[in-house]
């Protein structure tokens, strides 16, 4: 079966269909990654996103449970060259398609994902339709005319757990919540080998609530980025800086920055990959580092507070990936916290875990 | 950080000759550091022995030494010097040795000199068997079992311990030479003996086999402030146990989770954090058990090297250039990425495309070898493809590796028909599948062959251990193939049928259009018009180390079957220089030298210079070498699609060896401009028959001579010519399959074998001349003149090829009428064939008769050794001929007399191929050369033996045992070896005839007849060279014996009678001048006159 995709400037690209039928739009964004297709179609990061996967050979390792980095595939679409025929590795459990079935994703493949890419990169991310069916790509257009007119990014509130969930971590460490505006499975592995017991937050739990808890530190996790609920969060972080120790991550760097009274601006292009180099204003060090948001913290807003450290600068366009202050209590990074292999822990939870209180700490 | 100032100086060595296992990857970083070096304003001092690299163009280093590459040649260069560091890691396993003793010996100390780039203990931890296993366990690494041997009896113990298999790797040792598997006892005593004697250090690791496990390569980078960054991974497609300079490799790799990514990447970071690399970079090679994902490490290089050459090439991202500024104290940070031109080093390469690697192996040369592959390298050359699939690169891959096939089968070229796969007898079946098992050269096709046999992947994986994602691929190929030859046609001339979709669908995984025209029956041009007719055409997309994310400057290009192509004409002038492809012994790093210079030419000349070739490890395939650099398969039809798409004003087809030059005439019918000597003049030159014409029309002299197209048409042109003859197809290229025939028996067994070499071309007969003296002239001319660049003169008599035989510049021993009759001869020839651009002339002088042997209208082998002689760079020059200018324009009208003398020597790989017998002849065996140079004949004679690895003696014992008719000539040589205080060994019929003449022999058995014997001395290291002629079939197998027996115990052999003359000289001046002088080139030049600017 065939299947299309439109941009919002009317360019078409045919292929085949290789996930579920459907007609979906959104947002198209490139990711460079050569591997994780499976962890960045669970991301919630890319809810409703039209995900387009740079790497050409996609499907090659199957699917395993506990690569999923949430409860499902929360995108519009898949956009890629080639699904391979057959999977193999000892890990995987399902082969991509079945993934593809069950999660019931529109995905077309035989694109010329290059060109694709070189042209969002020129031109900036915008929005297109994925269509399954025999269409006519001036129908599909307009369509995709008269649905981002309206179109809301509504997607924390389904992401976000609905009730406050307890997890135990080893029996050590401090107690610690995670506000959830779509918390990626990993960061939450992570944190248990941190704390001895993690709350998960729904997003629209208030200050008071958190802060009744008599949690250690709070993370603002990760999550869909200008989604219509952070007009509903920013006033409870606001709130808690300075009260609890917070750890923004993504766009809860991005939620922290407009708490401090911070914008964001939207980048032509965003950083979707996993090879984005990050280091400190005063030094040559740095690391590489996982990103996936379109949004940044505009440095200018953030400069104006000079109680904000800038601690880390992206190396290629200078944008802000780390800041913290020790006064209020927190350090964010718009970069993902990455485990770095095995069960190790990114170093930058020891500077959060460094905030909370010695005695609390172990 | 900024870069240290307090080094002002800095010594780089270079990795010396071509060999199995290091090849000219090392141009390629050595030239890309000395160029980072000299940007970073530090005064670069280089040495390589190695004349045919673009490294040692006196333009690219600020001081040149070529000299050998050995502790004492290197000392005197750093007393003469006085450098404030040492740069090892660019020069290969051999730099990284050499500085490890200039360290042991206190050198390093004594002048002051420090090892950048890799300390003194990283190198140790990562090459001494023991630290380096010590250190891994100390941050976690798992490694296979294993233990340290320095004896057999030890080795013994411990491999009976872990229990077979058994993988043995001897330390310091490159290209995994001397390693091996063993199976039992009696493999493990046997690999044991020859892995210690081949180590340097006389250490064996002996290592719990993990046969059949994945085989991942990262490449990672690391700067003096710890950032880290991986280049690439890479997957071996064949799994451990196949060396991975042999293995066929995929990058980035295809069967990984993203969290077993990524548990190697932090391994990586762990490893090159212990091992200690604070300013360069390191390949690390893991095996994987594909079961249940455990890592073990095999090893860590912390230096440059041919996978780090390679993961440049896939990436875009000049590793060596990189590091080399790590060395010198930069970050990552601090580094422009001139690839993208606006982000810097500090990044990882992510790429949206699937690069193949594949081996070009040379087991056609050593028929004796086995034709296995093992843990011991044997490649000679690579090719890298791209594709935005597997099935692209692959079948792109397989063309470009030049072994006249044109993808993964169904071209027409299939050992095995596909009718004998219907009904396979039992022993076909019984061989596809032990050709599938056990891993070859030739295995790719005999996983087609399974396929279409009907076995399935699983069958195929248990089989081979090939990663069934691979072989399902492979299988993807064969179903396209059998729904593509639904439409053949009956006739050839019938039309094409086949569907517009199917097409695209076919040309999109990589077949070419010769497999579309064999199984559509119909002819290559054919398919071209109809895919032209139906718009399906190649695109062109970037290598730009990003995916498309950052636009780039300096990208190159490959191509595929998509929609948008990426790569833009520009307006202005532009020339296609056509590269040499794979390196394989007879074409090698000398022709992409010269494929460089007339890169470098073109841009002088404000012209745009567009690259095409496939081979990652050179200069040529850098990303700044050209213009633009099309990453592309050296065929008929992916050459045209460039040049339809960049129109540029014509080809360079002179410079990259038979390849391009086989591609002439093809491509001059389909309409294309060739510059320089026109294809008919080429035509005239190869063409046996025409050649003769030209011959009688100038009056030359030629040696009789006939054409055959079969045996009885031989044995008639042998009848009138008369025994000897020596025999060889036309076309092709190191002497393949030339050989000398002497008598009707032996004439036809050759015309059997050698008819399948070239079956469109007949098989040329000559008058051999026997003792004759050869000569090799390289010329440059303009259409009207023509200037020797010099005239070479062999060292071995005529019948060893000449790739094969040491030569002289000045000639040493020919009279001034030959000389000048030679000159003569090339002028005429040069004049008549209307040559613009180089010339090569091989002639053979016997009784005073200047005979012609053999006109090349192109750049042949010896070009980068002689401009690097005279100081004359010629295949620049010659590419400005092409492009209109004169050589009085150019400033080169006289041959240039040098007052020293500059000695070439071949390189051989006899030690690879177990059983192959170390003999020359008119078959090419070399795999690269060296450079000898001083202001005598002995001296630099004797240079060349050393930087060649033959480690001539000032003392001891010498062995020699020769054939009859050397005997005479002999008495002189041990007589004068006698005189300098050697003792002569010898068998009894030698033996009498030194002792008739006075000298003193110690007779020995023969190997037959008793012990101990000759093989006795060379184990208890008795002897201290070896003099031995072939002396025919008679006493072949004692002969082969000795033989390599000295080659495996590194004993000096020497097998011709001319040879052993040159050695003696050789010795003579060792032994009166016992400190080795060394001398830049740039000096050697001044001495000439020689403008510094020629090279710049």
């Amino acid at each position: 079966m065939k299947g299309i995709l439109v941009l919002e400037d009317g360019q078409a690209f045919a292929g085949l269909s290789v996930g579920v039928a459907g007609e979906r739009m959104g947002e198209v964004v490139l990711n460079t990654a050569v591997v994780g297709y499976q962890e960045l179609m669970t991301d919630p990061a890319n809810a409703g996103k039209i995900l387009v996967l740079t790497y050409p050979l996609i499907g090659n390792y199957g699917v395993a449970g506990k690569f999923n980095e949430s409860r499902r595939s929360w995108l519009a679409a898949l956009v890629i060259k080639e699904k391979t025929r057959i999977c193999s590795n000892w890990q995987a459990e399902d082969p991509f398609d079945h993934f593809l079935a069950e999660q019931q994703v529109t995905a077309i493949s035989g694109i010329d994902t290059r060109t694709l890419a070189v042209k969002i990169r020129d031109q900036g991310e915008m929005w297109g339709i994925v269509a399954t069916k025999p269409s006519n790509p001036a129908a599909l257009l307009k369509k995709l005319k008269a649905h981002k007119e309206h179109a809301d990014q509504d997607w924390i509130r389904e992401i976000s757990v609905s009730r406050i969930t307890k997890i135990k971590g080893p029996g050590k460490g401090p107690r610690l919540g995670v506000l959830d505006l779509g918390v990626t499975h990993s960061l939450v592995q992570q944190l248990k080998h941190l704390a001895r017991e993690i709350w998960l937050f729904p997003f629209r739990t208030s200050a008071e609530k958190i802060l009744e808890a008599g949690l250690d530190g709070l993370v603002i996790s990760n999550g869909p980025e200008n989604d219509a609920s952070l007009p509903e969060i920013v006033p409870t972080v606001k709130a808690l800086l300075g009260r609890i120790p917070l750890f923004g991550i993504s766009t809860g760097h991005q939620i922290i920055a407009l708490a401090l009274g911070g914008r964001l601006q939207r980048l032509k292009v965003g950083h979707h990959g996993v090879n984005y180099p990050v280091r400190s204003p005063a030094s040559f060090k740095g690391e590489i580092t996982v990103q996936n948001h379109s949004w940044v913290v505009d440095a200018d807003s953030i400069k104006a507070r000079n109680e904000v450290a800038v601690t880390l600068q992206n190396v290629n366009d200078a944008t802000i990936e780390e800041m913290e202050n020790e006064a209020l209590r927190f350090i964010s990074t718009q970069y993902y916290p990455s485990s770095p292999g095995f069960d190790e822990i990114h170093p930058v939870w020891s500077k959060f875990t460094g905030m909370i209180a010695p005695e609390k700490r172990s | 950080m900024p870069k240290r100032a307090d080094l002002k100086k800095i010594l780089m060595i270079g990795s010396g000759p071509i060999v199995i296992g290091q090849a000219c990857e090392f141009d390629y970083s050595g030239s890309q550091a000395c160029k980072a070096l000299r940007e970073e304003g530090y005064f670069t001092i280089l040495v390589n022995s190695n004349p045919a690299t673009i490294m040692t163009d006196p333009g690219l280093a600020d001081v040149t030494y070529i000299e050998p590459l050995t502790v004492e040649a290197v000392t005197e260069i750093i007393k003469q010097e006085r450098p404030d560091a040492i740069l090892p890691t660019l020069g290969g396993q051999t730099g990284l040795n050499l500085a490890f003793f200039l360290m042991k010996e206190g050198i390093l100390s004594r002048y002051g000199v420090e090892s950048i780039g890799a300390s003194v203990d990283a190198i140790s931890r990562a090459e001494d068997r023991d630290l380096f296993k010590q250190a891994m366990h100390e941050i976690g690494v798992k490694t296979p079992k294993s233990g340290i041997a320095t004896g057999v009896e030890e080795g013994m113990k411990i491999g009976l311990d872990i229990g077979f298999p058994l993988i043995l790797r001897p330390a310091y040792c490159l290209g995994g030479a001397g390693g091996a598997t063993a199976y039992n006892k009696e493999e493990l005593e046997q690999a044991l003996a020859s892995a210690l004697e081949i180590s340097p250090v006389h250490q064996v690791l002996v290592e719990q086999s993990v046969l059949g496990w994945k085989e991942i390569e990262f490449e990672v980078v690391r700067d003096c402030v710890d950032n880290v960054i991986m280049i690439t991974s890479m997957e071996n497609v064949d799994p451990m146990g196949v060396h991975t300079g042999d293995s066929i490799v995929v990058a980035p790799s295809q069967s990984l989770t993203a969290e077993e990514y990524l548990q190697f990447v932090n391994l990586s970071k762990k490893i090159i954090r212990k091992v200690g690399v604070t300013g360069g970079g390191a390949n690390i090679q893991f095996a994987q058990n594909p079961d249940n994902g455990q890592i073990v490490i095999i090893e860590v290089n912390p230096r440059l090297s041919r996978s780090s050459a390679l993961a440049s090439k896939a990436t875009g991202f000049p590793i060596a250039r990189v590091a080399t500024k790590l060395a010198v104290g930069l970050t990552l940070p601090e580094i422009l990425n001139q690839v993208t031109g606006r982000t810097t080093a500090f990044f990882e390469p992510t790429v949206d495309y699937c690069v193949f690697k594949i081996c070009r192996f040379t087991f056609e040369k050593f028929p004796q070898a086995e034709r296995v592959l093992n843990t011991s390298m044997k490649a000679v050359g690579e090719a890298m493809s791209i594709g935005r699939n597997f099935k692209e690169a692959l079948q792109k891959g397989i063309r470009s590796i030049e072994t006249g096939r044109f993808g993964f089968g169904a071209d027409g070229k299939d050992r095995v028909k596909d009718a004998e796969l219907k009904k396979p007898a039992p022993a076909l079946h019984r061989e596809i599948q032990q050709k599938i098992r056990v891993p070859n050269d030739d295995r790719l096709f005999y996983l087609r062959y399974g396929l279409k046999l009907g076995m399935s992947v699983d069958e195929l994986y248990d089989l081979s251990k090939i990663d069934r994602w691979f072989l399902d691929n492979m299988k993807e190929l064969t179903e396209l193939e059998a729904k593509i030859g639904k439409y053949r046609n009956a006739r050839p001339t019938g039309a094409i049928k086949l569907p517009a979709d199917l097409l695209k669908t076919a040309k999109a995984n990589g077949f070419s259009d010769v497999q579309l025209a064999h199984l559509l029956n119909s002819t290559e041009a054919k398919v071209r018009d109809y895919r032209k007719r139906h718009g399906i055409q190649a695109v062109y997309k970037l290598v730009d180390t990003c995916a498309g994310e950052f636009r780039a400057e300096r990208p190159y290009y490959y191509s595929t079957y998509e929609t948008e192509n990426e790569s833009v004409p520009s307006g202005r002038k532009k020339v296609v220089i056509l590269g040499g492809g794979p390196n394989r012994i007879g074409q090698g790093i000398e022709f992409d030298y010269c494929c460089c210079h007339a890169s470098y030419a073109l841009r002088e000349e404000g012209m745009e210079s567009i690259m095409i070739n496939c081979n990652p490890e050179t200069v040529s395939t850098d990303y700044d070498t050209s213009d633009k650099l099309y990453f592309e398969p050296l065929t008929f039809e992916d050459v045209l699609n460039i040049v339809e798409l960049e129109k540029p004003i014509g080809l360079i087809v002179q410079f990259g060896g038979q390849t391009p030059l086989n591609l002439s005439v093809p491509l001059h019918r389909a309409g294309v401009k060739i510059l320089g000597t026109s294809p008919d003049s080429i035509d005239r030159a190869e063409d046996r028959k025409r050649f003769q014409q030209l011959v009688k029309k100038l009056k030359l002299v030629q040696p009789e001579n006939g054409t055959a197209s079969s045996f009885e048409q031989a044995r008639r042109v042998a009848g009138v010519i008369g025994y000897p003859v020596v025999v060889r197809p036309s076309y092709v290229l190191g002497g393949r399959a030339m050989e000398i025939v002497y008598d009707d028996h032996d004439l036809a067994g050759y015309m059997e074998k050698a008819i399948q070499v070239s079956p469109d071309h007949p098989i040329l007969i000559d008058k051999f001349l026997e003792d004759a003296i050869e000569v090799d002239v390289d010329a440059i001319a303009d259409g009207e003149r023509c200037v020797i660049g010099g005239i070479m003169e062999h060292i071995e008599e005529a019948g060893i090829h000449s790739g094969d035989s040491a030569m002289v510049l000045p000639t040493y021993t020919l009279g001034a009428e030959i000389l000048e009759q030679i000159r003569l001869n090339t002028a005429a020839l040069a004049k008549e064939l209307k040559v613009k651009g180089l010339l090569n002339i091989q002639y053979a002088v016997k009784n005073n008769v200047v005979y012609i042997l053999e006109v090349n209208p192109r750049a042949s082998r010896t070009v980068p050794f002689i401009s690097k002689a005279i100081g004359v760079p010629l295949a620049k020059l010659a590419t400005k001929i092409m492009l209109g200018q004169t050589l009085p324009e150019l400033g080169f009208t006289q041959e240039k007399p040098i007052p020293y003398v500059a000695v070439k020597e071949s390189v051989f790989p006899f030690i690879r191929f177990p059983g192959a017998d170390a003999i020359l002849g008119p078959e090419m065996k070399s795999t690269g050369e060296v450079m000898g140079i001083d202001t005598t004949f002995g001296m630099a004679y004797a240079k060349s033996q050393i930087a060649a690895g033959q480690k001539l003696p000032t003392q001891g014992s010498v062995f020699i045992s020769v054939k009859n008719q050397d005997k005479r000539h002999l008495v002189f040589v041990a007589k004068k070896l006698q005189d300098l205080g050697f003792q002569i060994i010898a068998t009894s019929g030698t033996a009498e005839a030194l002792v008739r003449n006075g000298i003193e022999v110690e007779v020995l058995p023969k190997i037959h007849e008793g012990r101990p014997n000759i093989l006795d001395y060379i184990k208890n290291d008795k002897v201290d060279l070896i003099i031995n002629t072939p002396a025919g079939k008679a006493t072949k197998e004692d002969e082969t014996k000795i033989r390599s027996h000295a080659i495996l115990h590194g004993v000096p052999l020497i097998t011709t009678l001319a040879g052993a003359e040159a050695s003696v000289n050789g010795i003579e001046s060792l032994i009166r001048q016992p400190q080795m002088q060394v001398k830049s080139l740039q000096e050697y030049h001044r001495d000439i006159g020689v403008r510094a600017s020629l090279y710049t």
